[in-house]
Order: structure tokens, then sequence, then C-alpha cells
């Protein structure tokens, strides 16, 4: 069953600005190349805590902080890998039955 | 007459002097270019200038906050703090307007010449140091030309930034290569310096596969650090806390007291150190705030302007090639400023200021540089080398800008350091040129800029000519070439976001 609501999506860096904010702009192209409404925003590690969210991306070494703050948390490596973002958000969000 | 000045005046006190109105109408225009929905384009635009406001409310805690940790610091050491004319938030707020011009039109200077050079194909996107850069090279200009009309200063200014962003993903190219492995995005980053001496003088020192820092495991402890706001509270209030045991009681009991009457003292010096680091986050979600408007939208006119070009963009991209060494060059970086922190005091120089976020990127970038070549021991190395810069850096630059904005000393990478020298050093050898002086300086960058660039465009030997060629065709041809799919990656991605490109 598909979600009601735009997803709230984290991109997540160390300071949240260069980074992130290129996360968000893949992962924006990937969920709209999967048709998922979303919501993108991007910050930092210490801001993400703060921040409720159903699906967290960043790098290995800040999400690992950040496991139980979102349902789905995606370790991308490739910030300019769009297709690459777009399958594992594809496969996650099916196993969580939001699309 | 009369009115058409009259207006023409108030147009540039209230719309090209105030930064964030400016910031406010960029990102509306931006918006509107990239043909978003009227809510997305009006609440773009408020929060880019709402994240401005946040800026200046941010620098103005950071910059008090640093005032009582030199003064502290000083005292305890026996030393004066170091003394300036201006701070940063006062620079800001009268060039504010330049520096969003700078950013503006240098972006657009940037563009022609990726789109005319066949070799410059990298567009920086690396946003908050588009801002930051270009505070750094209005500061050295008024710093040496005295305040020049605005006009010039844009001008200028814009010609030195378009030059920068377009040589500086180029002169790290090769060992972005060696690093990452491929060529679809470059690095867009101020600690290029420090990577490129890195990744040349580490090589001696080990061997890459050998001693690859992967090899070895980090304490699980020390991931905290990774999160810089934490880790500067803790650091500077360690620094602060032995400094206050050490230095004179009215300096420290003054600074309580302009904080709250009759708290007391080591109360405050716990609250100072956290207000330092709040200070810093703030500033930066200010950053944030607006970047998050106009980043996109100067991606989206680059991807229409010069198809096929390829983004240079910020030192965590490399990061996941080598986690163990961005720690390791962490730590050694942190290490080595601390320990010189304590030499510089010895002799009585200066009072450093442990800026951790510069730590962790630029000591993250040496690591990796380092690591590429030489293993665990080059990433030690360049972490090291960033240390040193850093301390060096602030010691002998703070009052090079003491007219303007000394605190950029402490927010600095190693290529603003570079920048600041080569400006200012230029500057003074151009003084006796008058009024002509500051343009000498665009001129002979710009000039230097367009020999380079049409040098390794239509001069150099087949190979380049071949690689530049193959830019927008499929596939390049280097030795290290990437995996032949990538450049059809970065071509496909263009069309999923809905970006026009017509290769």
């Amino acid at each position: 069953m598909a979600r009601s609501e735009p997803l709230t999506v984290l991109a997540v860096c160390g300071v949240g600005m260069g980074t992130s904010l290129i996360l968000r702009m893949t992962a924006e192209g990937a969920l709209s190349s999967l048709g998922v409404p979303a919501k993108v925003e991007n910050t930092d590690v210490s801001t993400a805590r703060g921040m409720t969210a159903d699906v967290v991306i960043g790098q290995g070494m800040h999400v690992g902080e950040l496991q139980d703050m979102a349902p789905v948390v995606l370790t991308v490596d490739d910030f300019l890998d769009q297709d690459g973002l777009a399958s594992s958000l594809r496969e996650a969000l099916t196993t969580q039955g939001w699309i | 007459m009369d009115a058409v000045q009259s207006v023409l005046v108030w147009i540039a006190t209230n719309v090209f002097g105030q930064v964030a109105i400016l910031i406010g109408l960029i990102t509306l225009l931006g918006l509107i270019l990239q043909r978003k929905p009227v809510e997305d384009v009006v609440a773009g635009a408020l929060r880019a200038v709402l994240g401005i406001i946040i800026l200046f409310v941010g620098v103005d805690l950071f910059t008090g906050g640093l005032a009582d940790f030199q003064a502290i610091v000083s005292s305890a050491v026996g030393l004066d703090p170091p003394a300036a004319a201006n701070t940063l938030d006062g620079f800001l707020g009268s060039h504010g307007g330049t520096v969003a011009l700078i950013i503006t039109v240098g972006f657009l200077i940037h563009m022609v010449l990726v789109a005319v050079f066949p070799a410059a194909r990298y567009v920086y996107l690396t946003g908050h140091l588009m801002f930051w850069v270009s505070v750094v090279i209005t500061a050295c200009l008024v710093q040496v030309f005295g305040d020049l009309p605005q006009l010039t200063l844009v001008i200028v200014g814009s010609i030195l930034i378009a030059c920068y962003w377009t040589l500086q993903p180029m002169w790290i190219a090769p060992f972005m290569r060696k690093v990452t492995g491929r060529d679809e995005f470059a690095l867009g980053h101020t600690t290029s310096v420090l990577a490129l001496v890195t990744a040349v003088a580490a090589r001696p020192l080990g061997d890459p596969e050998k001693h690859s820092t992967e090899k070895l495991k980090m304490p699980r402890q020390l991931s905290f650090f990774k999160d810089v706001n934490v880790s500067t509270a803790l650091v500077i209030g360690l620094i602060l806390i032995v400094s206050m045991l050490f230095a004179d009681g009215s300096v420290v009991r003054e600074a309580a007291d302009n904080y709250e009457e009759g708290i007391s003292e080591w109360t405050w010096g716990v609250i100072a150190a956290f207000r330092f680091a709040a200070g810093i986050a703030i500033l930066l979600f200010g950053v944030r705030m607006f970047l998050g408007e106009i980043v996109p939208a100067f991606k989206g006119v680059s991807d229409k302007l010069v198809p096929g070009s390829r983004p240079a963009l910020d030192i965590p991209t490399v990061f996941p090639m080598a986690p163990t060494a961005v720690m390791l060059g962490f730590v050694s970086s942190t290490a080595v400023f601390l320990a010189l922190l304590g030499v510089f005091a010895g002799f009585g120089w200066f009072t450093l200021v442990p800026p951790m976020i510069m730590l962790f990127f630029g000591g993250g970038a040496g690591g990796v540089f380092g690591n590429a070549v030489a293993g665990w021991r080059g990433a030690v190395f360049g972490g090291a080398l960033n240390g040193v810069l850093l301390a060096v850096g602030q010691a002998v630059t703070w009052s090079w800008l003491s007219d303007t904005a000394p605190e950029l000393s402490t927010l600095a990478d190693p290529d603003w350091y570079m920048i600041m020298a080569v400006l200012i050093g230029i500057g003074h050898l151009t003084g006796p040129l008058g009024g002509l002086g500051v343009w000498s300086v665009a001129v002979v960058f710009g000039l230097l800029t367009l020999v380079v660039l049409t040098w390794l465009s239509f001069f150099t030997p087949a190979k380049l000519a071949q690689r530049a060629e193959t830019r927008s065709a499929s596939e390049p041809t280097e030795d290290d070439a990437p995996p032949t799919e990538r450049d059809g990656d970065t071509a496909d991605k263009g069309e999923d976001s809905g970006t026009s490109r017509t290769e």
C-alpha cells in the first residue's frame, strides 16, 4: 500500500552544507525517478539527531550513529550515483510497504 | 537628475548594500529560472533571507566567544590578546552585498571559462566555500587597497574567484583520479593545496598497498569526534578551563561579569565554551539555509549552459575511499595543532584557536591523499601537515586582515592562507600604482588563467587535446581512465533529474 503523505528524507553529512546538499539533489532525482513524492532536507549529524524522518541517507561514518532514528537508514558511498540510490531506495521502500 | 541619482543611491544602499535582501533576490531569480512552482519560489527566497540573518547572529556569537577565549588564553601565557580594528561581523555588515554579487558574477564568469576552454571542465559547486572564499578575497582587496567603489570590488573579485574556481579542481585532478579511480567528479575544496603537497611529498614514506590505512582498526571511542559540534565544545572547553587556572583573575572575572553578574567563573567557563561551539553551529546553520536554495539553482544553470561538465564537490566525497585514513589524519592534525599551540605560546607569539572543523576536514583530506600515495604513514603526514599549516596560518594572517575581518584566519583552510598571502603580497607590490593597483591584480590573474587554459586546451601534446575532445563525447582516454560506463552514467543522470542536455 502506498503512503498518502510525502516521504520525509534526510541527507546527512558532517557539517550539513556540502556533501549532504549534493546528496539531497541526487536523492531528489532518484525519488522522482521512482515516482515517490518526498520532501528531502540536508543537515549535519548533530541536528539530525533532533529530527524525525522516514529515511536517512548518508556516509557510513555518519549514519552509523543514526541507525535508530528512522525506519530506513541507507549508506551511500557515491554521492552522484542516482541510479544506484534509486535501486536501494526502491528495495528499502518496498520492504517497508511504502511503494 | 537629482531624482535619478537619489534613486540609484537608495538602491545601492538598500539592495546592493544589504546582503540579506540581495541573496533573497538572487535566490528568487534562481528559483524562477528553474521554473519552480510559485510556492517553492516564495518559500525558497524567504528561507535564503532567513539563512543570512541567522548567519549574522551566529557570527556575532562566534566573534564574541573568540574574543573571550583569546583574552583568557593570552592572560594565562602572559601575552596581549591579538588586536584588530574590525570584526567579521562588521565587515559582513558593510561588504556582505559585495560578497553576494562576487559569488553570482564570479560563477557566471567561471561558467564561461568552463564552456570556452576544453581543459577547464569542472564546475565548482561547493557552496559554503564559494561564500567564504568570496569573503576572503573581498577582505584582502579592501585591506590592501582601501575601501574601493563596490563596482570595482565586484569586477576584480569576480575575476579572481572565477580563476580560482576554474583552476583549483584542475590542479588536484590527477591526484583525485588516483584517490577515487574515476573522473566523473572533481574536488572543489579549499584544502586542495594541502592535498596536493601531501600527495607529492608523502610519496617516499611508504607503499599505498602494503601500508594501507584500511588494514588498520581505529578505536571506536574516537568516533564521537567526527561530530564537529561536539569536538569543538570539548576541545575549546578543555583549553579554556585549563587557561583559567593560570589566567589573571580579574580578566576571567570581567568576562564572567559581562555574561552575568555574580556567576561563578567556572560555570561561566563551561557555558562560554558551549556558546562558542553554538556560535559556529548557528553560523553554519545559516549558511546551510541559503545554500540549500542557491546551489541547486547554480547547478541547474551550469547543466544548461555547459552540458557534459563535471561537478567539483566538497571534500567528504572522497572520505568513503578511506574512512580510517580520515580518522588518522584528523587525529594527527589535531595533535600537531595542539602541540604547536603550546610551543607558540611558549615563544609568546599568538593565541591560537583550535578550529575543529578545519582540523577534521583538512586532516581528513591529508589522510586520504597521503594514504593514496604512501599508506598510513602518508595519512599521518598529511594530517600533521594540515595541523602545521593551520597553526602557522593563524599566527601569521590574523594581523594581515586586522582592518577587515581577522576572524577569517581562524576559520581558514590552507587555500585561504595561500589566497591571502598571494593577494596581500601582490597588493603591497602594486601599491605604488595607486588606483590602478587593484585592476592590475585582476588583469594579471585573469591573463595568467587564460594563458594556462589556452595552453592546456589547445597547445599541449595530442594526448591532452584528445582527452579534452572526449569531454562531451564518449569516454576519457587517460591511462588511469575510469571504467567506461561512467560517462554514460552522468549523462543519464542529467536526463533523470529533468535538466535538458543537448549532447
